[in-house]
């Protein structure tokens, strides 16, 4: 486990021939979700297991690249990650809506690997052998994974900060990003929010492993910091996934302006008693009205938003959006240019009217938009059709929901138009072959399509092109934001289309 | 593409009461009638062995 590194001290202490980001003095951010899925298949004998299916998903991945681990003509990276867990990173985006985008086209491809595994499978034990590739973040023996947002955070904002001021609003905000999931105790808004609290030690570092800190920011350290979110479900509807990314950029947006300005933001007065508890309690109860502890040591700037200390969801949230409202105010522009696609008064009326809708217990309203609503909405419907239907029926519904090859729920509720989009297919086809354009993501899918389209042999990391056959060849990209290629980046592209011709005139 | 978050608008949040009201009632109709829909075409999956299908799905976690 990477230690807490609180690099404040690096702040103004920027070399002579750093070479800063035009982004850095703006609210821009870069996002990226990461996205594990859980495998399994049914109607086989015990011939195939769900590791072996992994391995056969990624067969032609390893014939193309002779590695479990690659990056993709989007810029995305896939991989097969331990636990034969098949994992999708997006490529760096700018704007929540490409997020989700490229969140979605991770799932087609997910989705056309497991197609192409379980066609091969079929013609080895039977037709009847079904792949299932599961967006979701537990399986039936309570093993849990993950999906990973990263915020590229500035700097000068401390850890110690950030954790205190946003952990809350992330504990809180599962009344709208959780995905929902049926359990032996009841119905709970979040998947993860039982198994969080196994890894936690209260005592000293207790935000750790809501929000992963490891201190690799894959762009300049003297400038950014790679805030690593782990405390989220994985979401189908693509609502919950835009609105998870776009409130906590604004959440994040507030935090890094106050610092800048040395103005307490106002979050800090959220700070709980003890965040695990809070965050289980919160799991269970959909009416957001349970109420928790507030911390003692809490920053009060204005305690008239709660009840002597304590507090429930909806009352935390309302505090969050209040500030944030409050701040959009004050500094409209720098906030609206934040996001190039998205209509931030949008945002924040859909996250008003989630809180309302969610005060006014009506699950209905919300189901065409949460995953937890539209699952409890369902769940419901089956008990009224049979009050016998037991649990286990439930809980395979409620699997089937999360398979994105072979479940019937989701797709079957989009159909019907019970669920909104905000991509279309168009959308998402071309962002399986395209990679964002105004990020350092599109050199990255440039650089991969060229050495896929002559056959040469590559290897990448979030910052490095590395050309390997037939010549060496290597590009640094350290600023997320920069899509504009250099000189550099040029000639290595040119040098790969002549490695090209030389390898054709030596055969 | 996104409409709803690349244009500005709220023009759509000003009905009548009545109008309101005829609308949920209608609308929770649909639902209903939509959600028997959606049951029936997931009947397909509920035939297999739900605890079987359920606890198929065991793995080692990632992260």
């Amino acid at each position: 486990m990477p230690q807490l590194r609180d690099s404040a001290t690096r702040a103004g202490s920027h070399g002579a021939d750093t070479v800063h980001s035009p982004q850095f003095g703006t609210g821009a951010r870069i996002f990226g979700i990461e996205t594990e899925y859980g495998v399994a298949i049914t109607g086989v004998d015990r011939h195939v297991d769900a590791r072996q299916v992994a391995a056969m998903m990624f067969q032609p991945v390893v014939t193309q690249t002779r590695s479990t681990n690659t990056y993709l003509r989007n810029g995305a990276r896939l991989y097969l990650d331990v636990g034969s867990h098949p994992e999708y990173a997006t490529a760096e985006t700018r704007d929540p809506l490409d997020t989700l985008t490229q969140d979605l086209a991770g799932e087609w491809a997910i989705r056309q690997l497991a197609n192409q595994a379980q066609q091969r499978i079929r013609e080895r034990v039977g037709r009847d052998a079904t792949v299932h590739v599961f967006k979701n973040n537990v399986d039936s023996a309570g093993h849990a994974f993950g999906c990973h947002e990263n915020y590229l955070v500035r700097r000068y904002v401390p850890l110690t900060v950030i954790e205190r001021e946003l952990l809350p609003f992330l504990i809180t905000r599962q009344l709208f990003t959780g995905a929902g999931r049926a359990t032996g105790h009841g119905f709970e808004l979040s998947q993860r929010a039982d198994y969080l609290d196994e890894a936690v030690s209260s005592a000293t570092t207790r935000a750790r492993p809501m929000v992963n800190t490891r201190d690799e920011p894959h762009a300049d350290p003297e400038e950014f910091r790679r805030l690593h979110v782990i405390i989220g479900d994985s979401n189908r509807s693509q609502f919950a996934t835009f609105m998870k990314l776009a409130t906590t950029h604004l959440v994040l947006g507030v935090i890094e302006a106050s610092v800048r300005a040395g103005r307490p933001s106002g979050f800090g007065s959220c700070t709980l008693a003890d965040p695990n508890a809070a965050n289980r309690a919160i799991s269970r109860d959909i009416t957001g009205a349970f109420t928790v502890r507030l911390a003692a040591d809490r920053d009060e700037t204005d305690a008239a938003w709660h009840r002597h200390g304590v507090a429930s969801a909806l009352d935390i949230q309302q505090r969050y959006l209040d500030i944030v409202k409050q701040k959009v105010r004050a500094d409209r522009d720098t906030i609206a240019r934040s996001l190039p696609r998205t209509d931030i008064d949008q945002v924040l009326a859909d996250w008003q009217d989630l809180l309302d809708l969610v005060a006014a217990q009506d699950v209905d309203a919300l189901a065409d938009r949460l995953d937890w609503a539209a699952k409890y909405r369902l769940f419901e419907a089956m008990r009224r059709h049979d009050p016998h239907v037991d649990t286990w029926r439930i809980q395979q519904v409620d699997m089937d929901y999360h398979d994105i090859v072979n479940g019937n729920v989701y797709p079957s509720l989009i159909r019907r138009g019970m669920m909104r989009t905000l991509v279309g297919e168009r959308d998402v086809n071309g962002a399986v072959d395209n990679p964002p354009r105004d990020t350092r993501a599109a050199l990255r899918g440039r650089f991969v399509q060229t050495a896929l389209r002559y056959g040469l042999q590559f290897s990448c990391d979030w910052t490095r092109l590395t050309l390997t056959e037939p010549v060496h060849g290597e590009v640094v990209l350290l600023d997320p934001f920069d899509a504009c290629p250099t000189p550099r980046f040029e000639a290595l592209i040119a040098r790969m289309k002549q490695a090209d011709t030389v390898s054709e005139s030596l055969a | 593409m996104p409409q709803q978050y690349t244009q500005h608008g709220s023009q759509a949040r000003q009905q009548h009461e009545d109008t309101q009201a005829d609308l949920q009632q209608a609308q929770t109709e649909t639902h209903v009638d939509a959600l028997d829909a959606v049951l029936d075409d997931i009947a397909g999956t509920l035939e297999t062995n739900a605890q079987d299908y359920v606890n198929s799905f065991v793995q080692q976690g990632g992260e």
